[in-house]
């Protein structure tokens, strides 16, 4: 028997006397509340609203947004939306932040929440998990909407890098439609210790500098008991910068063949794997901490976006680091990948939440949000080369705005978080020096074509 | 108070007075049992019935559920990631069985005896502290202490000239290292439950044993162990349940690598349900690890038959 949530309402206005059998009819009600509730809701995602659940945004009269971020990051936040409140003082907003490690787990979060019948009316979502949520039938097609408010968008894809433009519809749609507005993004470039570097007498990287430049370097600092770069397994940060920059990539343009076993990925891991063996990187698998290192100036850089500028303002190292592209070997090369906002089909303020996503695109907000600490970079490219994005930012800071014109977006297709996950783990087999990245990247490749 | 004569009751009938006292006692019973019956109902019997309900679905959380019979277990039984999952969940509780009862023991004995009671308290506490820790920090610890460049223990091997091993990057050490630290942070638990059953060892007949000249080894082997047989039975069965099920220190530490060295049977349910949204796969998981405890734990009952003392 399935019961209803008036069902389950109306036992608790009984206040008869109690029969033992109607205590244990309570109690079996009771008992079934939460194992209902919690794991399929009131009703089974999907079966309404075209996958939306009875949610209708959780929050009742509240305006829903479920955005990653910790609590640094939530503190950023809830300044932005204060303001917005205090642009659109009707709507009440009512913004989650999920301190989530990795978009992937973000996403399992999101999506395990909506199966719990939580279904937000704005989801933040990251290229990572922009095409399952769209095929999945549970956001709203904001063409209309956009029609509706032509002007404020032609304002905001006039501004922003057109390629962005171009992936917003290109991967994070499966039928051609537009489901996301793009919010900011993040590429990976290369931070350094600008007193560490010259201490050890290396000479400061130029942009377009080179692997080889990169190894010169790393034997400078190692002589100086420094190592260059901790390298690791993150797709983003350690995997793709190097693939990219030696013209690999893990997969193809369409997210449709492996290209994680070509000579260029082979080269890439193997430079990764001699950096460690060489002993300019730290060895993998203990708990390197990078920040404390860079403070203490045993370690010179680490590769990221534009989020270790919160630490590095904590640690007060911002006048310390500079920030040029990853080095390269064939050419330029970048990971990128975006956040977007979408509408929620189950949404029952979907105007309401169109008006947030306006507000979002707003030159205000991208100024308000980059200055109080936002750790990615603005879309809009007016504000990425304003004060407000490289104010109190190490030098060079525009190296992350400008790496969009040659980054690559980051591999999402349908089991993106399985692809990542045989991606890790072939890089840590050759990083160890358990197998040789030959046969790691061939096992894999063939385990990602299984998964595409 | 006035002496009465007792009313003759039938047998098999009762009077409604009785009856309504019988009703009020069972209510009142019920009541007590309620706590724990709703405890129960909501957080084991109920997701173990909804686990069984969506073993037999394919699920991804997000479309609906569509029904597919035994699919999920066929795939299960041929799945390449199982056979290597369940061997190394069973290495792993086996190793923790076999540690944890001996080594739980061996503290045991050693603190039950005449000591200082200071000494006695703080060996006690000492022993037992960890376990009062959460499982993330005692996995980030010890990610410290076993770190490759900086860790202690590296940094004491070499001392010593021993080039320590990369503990969770190495696939022939991640295991035993993790089987370590799982020993390091739950002995204490055994170590109470021996001290406890340890200290119920009637003291006579220890002093019955000596006085007909018995050894120490004699006692130990013919009085206090069959005397402490229904508590290793017991330390043995927790033990092997809680071993099954390890998942914490591999999530945070190995994330079941390298190169699936730590891949457990609960880490692969996680991995399939949560990462790769397969619920009704990763339910048939659980159900296997359901019946597989069932299973070693039934043996377990029959096997004591032959070797726990009842007294």
């Amino acid at each position: 028997m399935r019961m209803t949530c008036e069902d389950l309402t109306s036992t608790g206005r009984d206040n008869g006397a109690l029969s033992r059998r109607r205590l244990l009819q309570l109690m079996g009600a009771a008992a079934t509340v939460p194992v209902l509730g919690s794991v399929a809701g009131c009703e089974s995602p999907g079966s309404t609203s075209g996958g939306g659940g009875g949610g209708g945004g959780g929050g009742g009269d509240n305006l829903t947004f479920v955005y990653r971020g910790d609590a640094n990051q939530q503190e950023a936040f809830n300044k932005l939306f204060a303001e917005f409140n205090k642009v659109e003082p009707d709507i009440k907003l009512r913004a989650q932040g999920i301190a989530a490690d990795t978009w992937g787990d973000f996403s399992n979060t999101v999506a395990t929440r909506i199966a719990g019948g939580q279904v937000p009316d704005i989801i933040q979502i990251a290229t990572e998990g922009q095409r399952i949520f769209a095929s999945k039938d549970l956001l709203e097609p904001l063409e209309p909407y956009m029609e509706r408010d032509q002007d404020v968008v032609d304002d905001y894809f006039a501004d922003i890098d057109p390629n962005l433009v171009e992936w917003n519809t290109k991967y994070a749609s499966h039928d051609g439609k537009t489901y996301y507005i793009p919010g900011g993004y993040n590429t990976v470039c290369f931070w350094y210790n600008t007193e560490t570097w010259a201490a050890a007498g290396a000479t400061p990287p130029a942009p377009d500098w080179t692997w080889d430049d990169f190894l010169v370097a790393a034997e400078q600092l190692k002589a100086a008991g420094v190592f260059i770069l901790p390298i690791g397994s993150d797709p983003f940060t350690a995997i793709m910068p190097w693939m990219l920059t030696n013209g690999g990539s893990p997969l193809d343009e369409d997210w449709a063949t492996p290209t994680f076993d070509t000579p260029q990925s082979i080269e890439s891991l193997q430079f990764c794997r001699d950096l460690i063996a060489n002993g300019y990187a730290p060895e993998p698998g203990g708990a390197f901490d990078a920040g404390e290192a860079l403070s203490k100036g045993t370690l010179a850089a680490i590769a990221g976006g534009r989020w270790p500028v919160i630490d590095m303002r904590r640690l007060e190292l911002v006048d310390k680091m500079a920030i040029v592209p990853m080095p390269q070997k064939t050419g330029p090369g970048s990971p990128v990948g975006w956040d977007a906002w979408p509408i929620t089909k189950a949404s029952e303020k979907k105007d309401a939440a169109w008006t947030f996503i306006k507000f979002m695109m707003s030159k205000e907000a991208s100024e308000y949000y980059a200055s109080i600490g936002g750790t990615i970079v603005p879309a809009r490219l007016s504000v990425a080369n304003s004060p407000a994005f490289t104010d109190n930012a190490p030098e060079g800071t525009t190296a992350l705005s400008e790496a969009i014109s040659y980054a690559t977006p980051v591999p999402s297709p349908d089991r993106g978080a399985e692809v990542q996950t045989a991606m890790i783990n072939a890089w840590d087999k050759a990083l160890s020096g358990n197998e040789s990245p030959e046969a790691a990247l061939a096992q894999a490749n063939e385990e990602l074509a299984g998964l595409l | 108070m006035t002496a009465g004569v007792a009313t003759p009751v039938a047998l098999g009938t009762d009077s409604p007075p009785r009856r309504r006292a019988r009703r009020r006692e069972a209510l009142a019973g019920w009541a007590f049992l309620s706590p724990a019956l709703v405890l129960f109902l909501v957080f084991i019997a109920g997701p173990l019935a909804f686990a069984i309900f969506l073993s037999v679905h394919s699920w991804d959380l997000l479309t609906p559920r569509e029904y597919v019979g035994l699919e999920n277990f066929r795939r299960l039984f041929s799945d390449p990631l199982l056979p290597k999952a369940l061997l190394n969940t069973f290495l792993f509780s086996l190793a923790s069985v076999v540690t944890h009862v001996f080594g739980g023991l061996l503290l045991a004995l050693a603190v039950n005896r005449p000591m200082n009671r200071f000494v006695s308290y703080f060996t006690r506490s000492a022993v037992f502290f960890p376990y009062l820790l959460s499982w993330a920090a005692v996995a980030l610890l010890w990610k410290y202490v076993l770190d490759p460049t900086f860790g202690l223990v590296a940094y004491y091997l070499d001392k010593i000239g021993i080039d320590a091993p990369n503990w969770f990057v190495d696939p022939a050490w991640s295991l035993p290292a993790i089987i370590g630290i799982d020993f390091w942070y739950t002995i204490g638990f055994t170590f109470v439950i021996m001290l406890a059953g340890l200290q119920t060892v009637p003291s006579e007949l220890v002093e019955a044993a000596r006085t007909d000249g018995a050894n120490r080894w004699q006692v130990f082997w013919h009085v206090t162990v069959p005397m402490m047989s229904p508590v290793l039975f017991f330390a043995v069965i927790i033990t092997f349940i809680g071993a099954f099920q390890i998942f914490d220190p591999i999530q945070i530490i190995t994330g079941g690598g390298p190169d699936d060295a730590t891949m457990t049977i609960v880490m692969f349910l996680y991995q399939t349900g949560f990462q790769a949204f397969q619920i009704g796969y990763a339910s048939a998981i659980a159900i296997l690890v359901f019946v597989v405890i069932m299973a070693v734990t039934g043996l377990q009952f029959l096997v004591a038959r032959k070797w726990v003392y009842e007294r």
